[in-house]
C-alpha cells in the first residue's frame, strides 16, 4: 500500500481523537469566545479557582470518588482473581455457560437492572449508602476484572507455579511469591480498567446513591447538561487528570513491589 | 478427588454469587413491577396490560426504533472504521511510539466527556461551523445544520463513534498482529487480487473479533442512558431515557410502564447474548 496514504489516514485518525481534546483545553481557559471567533477573546481561570476553592467542596468530592472507586477496584480484583484462575486453568462442566454469564453485564443494560434492584436496595437499607453504591458498581466492573485476568492467566500458564510446588513451596507461598509477581502487569491493566469503569459511572451512582453519595462524575454531569462549556471543560480535564494520576500511581506501586518489566499496556 | 473436581466452582463462587444476585434480583424485581405487582403504590395484581399499553404507545415504538437505529449505525460504522484503521496500522512503518498511546485515550475518557467533545465541535456554536464560516463556506451561525439534539441522532452516533472506533480497532488489530502475514502473501502469489485476498483470507480470520465487538458495542449503545440523555433529541427518546422518565414520575402508578420498557430492553439483551454464545461456541471467547 502507498506509505503516504497510510500515514495520512493514521494522522487523520489521531487528529480526530486529539483535536476535540485540544478544543477542550482551550475552553478550560476561555472566558469569552463569541461566534465566529476561532480563538477566545478573553481568558480566565475561573473554573480552576472554582475547582480548587475550599468553599465549593469540590476537592473533597474528588477525593471521596477516588476512594470509592479504589474500594470497588480492590473488591473487584479480589473477587476476580480466583474466578479468572478457575476459567483459565480448569476444564469443568458448564464452563461455556459461565463464561457467557460473566460477560453478561456488558450486554444487559445496567440501567434496567439498577431501576429494578432499587426497591430491594431500599428494603435492605443499602440505598443512599456508600456500600450500596460500591455493591452496584461491582456489576459493570466484574466482567472487566474477570475477563482481563483470565487472559493474563491463560497467557502465563501454570507451569511455573507447578515448578514452585514441586520444589516444595506451599500453595500460599507459591501464590504470594510466584503467581502474584508474574501476573502483576496484568493486575495493573485490570486495575486501571476497573477503576475507569467505576470512576465513570453516573447513572448507577446517581440512582442507588440517591444524591447522598456524591461522586465527581455527578458534579461533572450537570455542567455538561447545563451548557457551561468553561466549567465542563475544567471538570473534564480534572477527571482525565485524576485517572492518569491513578494509572501512574498504580504502576509505580506495583513496579516498586516487583521491580522490573513494563506495566502500562492498557 | 471429589474436592479437586469442585475446586473451580469454589473459586468462581464468590464473584458469580455477587454478580448473579445483582442481575437476578434486578431483573426479577423489574419483572414483578412490570406485571403490575408493586405494593408500595397499592398495586398487587398480575396482568400484561402494561406491556400491551407500552407496545401500543407511539412514544415507545419510536424510541425502540431510535435506540436500534443509533446502536446499529454507530456500532457498524465503528467496526468498519476499526477494520480499516487496523489494516492500515499493521502496514504502518511506525507501529510503536506516541500514536500508540494517543489512540487509547478514548478508552480513558468517559461517555459524558465524549458528549462534551462532540458538542464543542459540532454544535451550532462549535468549532466546526466557526471554521466553515472563516473559510467562507457558511453564511451564519444558524445556517449550520443541527447535528446535536437532532432527530437523526447524529450527535449521539458521533459520540459513540469517538468512543467505539479505537476499541474496535484494537480488537481487530490484536487478531491481525497474531495471524501470519504470509497467509495474505500466499493468496497473492496464488493469483488472488489484493481485494480478493482481503475478502476471502483476511476477513474470515477477523470474523470472530468483528462479530464480538459489534455485539458489545451495539449492546452498550442500545442500553445506556447518559449519551442520548445529554445529546439526543427530546423526541424520540431512546429507551433507557424513556424508562427513566417514567421511573421518576411522581405518580408511582406509572412505575410499571418503566419496568415494562426495562424488561423489553433486557429481552433484546438476551437475544444478543444468545448470538454471542453461538459465536463463542464456534470460535471461543
Amino acid at each position: 500500500m502507498h506509505r503516504r496514504f497510510v500515514n495520512l489516514v493514521l494522522y487523520v485518525a489521531i487528529g480526530g481523537i486529539m483535536f476535540p481534546m485540544a478544543v477542550l483545553l482551550v475552553w478550560a481557559f476561555a472566558r469569552e469566545w463569541p461566534w465566529p471567533h476561532l480563538f477566545p477573546t478573553a481568558f480566565t481561570a475561573r473554573g480552576w479557582l472554582y475547582l480548587l476553592s475550599p468553599s465549593t467542596g469540590t476537592l473533597p468530592v474528588l477525593l471521596y470518588s477516588l476512594l470509592l472507586s479504589s474500594v470497588v477496584t480492590f473488591l473487584t480484583l479480589v473477587l476476580s482473581l480466583p474466578a479468572a484462575r478457575a476459567l483459565a486453568f480448569y476444564e469443568f462442566r458448564g464452563k461455556r455457560a459461565i463464561e457467557v454469564f460473566v460477560l453478561s453485564p456488558m450486554v444487559i443494560p445496567t440501567t434496567a437492572i439498577a431501576m429494578g434492584i432499587h426497591v430491594n436496595f431500599i428494603r435492605l437499607g443499602l440505598a443512599d449508602t456508600l456500600w450500596g453504591v460500591v455493591l452496584v458498581h461491582l456489576l459493570p466492573c466484574l466482567p472487566y476484572g474477570i475477563r482481563i485476568l483470565t487472559g493474563v492467566f491463560s497467557a502465563l500458564g501454570d507451569r511455573i507455579e507447578q515448578q514452585a510446588r514441586v520444589l516444595g513451596a506451599c500453595r500460599l507461598k507459591t501464590y504470594l511469591y510466584v503467581t502474584l509477581p508474574l501476573i502483576s502487569p496484568g493486575l495493573v491493566t485490570a486495575g486501571i480498567m476497573v477503576f475507569i469503569v467505576s470512576f465513570s459511572q453516573y447513572f448507577l451512582t446517581f440512582l442507588i446513591g440517591g444524591g447522598r453519595v456524591v461522586t465527581f462524575s455527578m458534579l461533572l454531569f450537570p455542567f455538561i447538561q447545563g451548557g457551561d462549556r468553561h466549567l465542563s471543560a475544567v471538570f473534564s480535564l480534572a477527571f482525565i487528570g485524576t485517572v492518569l494520576l491513578w494509572v501512574f500511581a498504580l504502576e509505580a506501586l506495583v513496579r516498586r513491589w516487583v521491580r522490573k518489566g513494563q506495566y502500562f499496556y492498557l | 478427588m471429589n474436592g479437586e473436581r469442585l475446586r473451580p466452582y469454589a473459586m468462581l463462587a464468590p464473584a458469580l454469587l455477587v454478580q448473579a444476585w445483582l442481575i437476578f434480583t434486578g431483573i426479577y424485581s423489574a419483572l414483578q413491577q412490570s406485571l403490575g405487582y408493586f405494593p408500595a403504590a397499592g398495586l398487587d395484581d398480575f396482568s400484561f396490560r402494561y406491556y400491551i399499553e407500552v407496545l401500543k404507545n407511539p412514544d415507545f415504538l419510536r424510541g425502540l426504533l431510535f435506540s436500534f437505529y443509533i446502536a446499529f449505525v454507530s456500532s457498524s460504522l465503528a467496526v468498519i472504521l476499526g477494520i480499516f484503521l487496523a489494516v492500515l496500522h499493521i502496514h504502518s512503518p511506525q507501529k510503536d511510539g506516541l500514536s500508540n498511546y494517543l489512540y487509547r485515550l478514548p478508552i480513558i475518557v468517559p461517555h459524558t466527556i465524549a458528549v462534551l467533545l462532540v458538542l464543542s465541535i459540532f454544535s451550532s456554536s462549535g468549532i466546526l461551523p466557526r471554521i466553515l464560516y472563516s473559510l467562507g463556506l457558511l453564511s451564519s451561525e444558524s445556517a449550520f445544520p443541527s447535528m446535536v439534539f437532532d432527530r437523526a441522532g447524529v450527535g449521539v452516533i458521533l459520540t459513540y463513534l469517538w468512543k467505539a472506533t479505537p476499541f474496535a480497532t484494537l480488537m481487530v488489530y490484536t487478531i491481525l498482529r497474531n495471524t501470519n502475514p504470509r497467509l495474505f502473501e500466499v493468496a497473492l502469489n496464488l493469483g488472488a487480487t489484493k481485494w480478493k485476498a482481503f475478502f476471502y483470507v483476511v476477513l474470515p480470520l477477523l470474523k470472530p473479533a468483528i462479530i464480538t465487538s459489534f455485539l458489545f458495542l451495539f449492546a452498550y449503545a442500545f442500553g445506556s442512558f447518559e449519551v442520548p440523555y445529554l445529546i439526543g433529541p427530546t423526541y424520540p427518546r431512546a429507551l433507557p431515557v424513556l424508562a427513566y422518565t417514567y421511573y421518576v414520575s411522581p405518580e408511582l402508578s406509572v412505575r410499571p410502564y418503566a419496568m415494562a420498557v426495562n424488561i423489553i430492553m433486557v429481552m433484546v439483551a438476551f437475544l444478543l447474548i444468545y448470538l454471542y454464545s453461538r459465536q463463542i461456541a464456534r470460535a471461543g471467547w
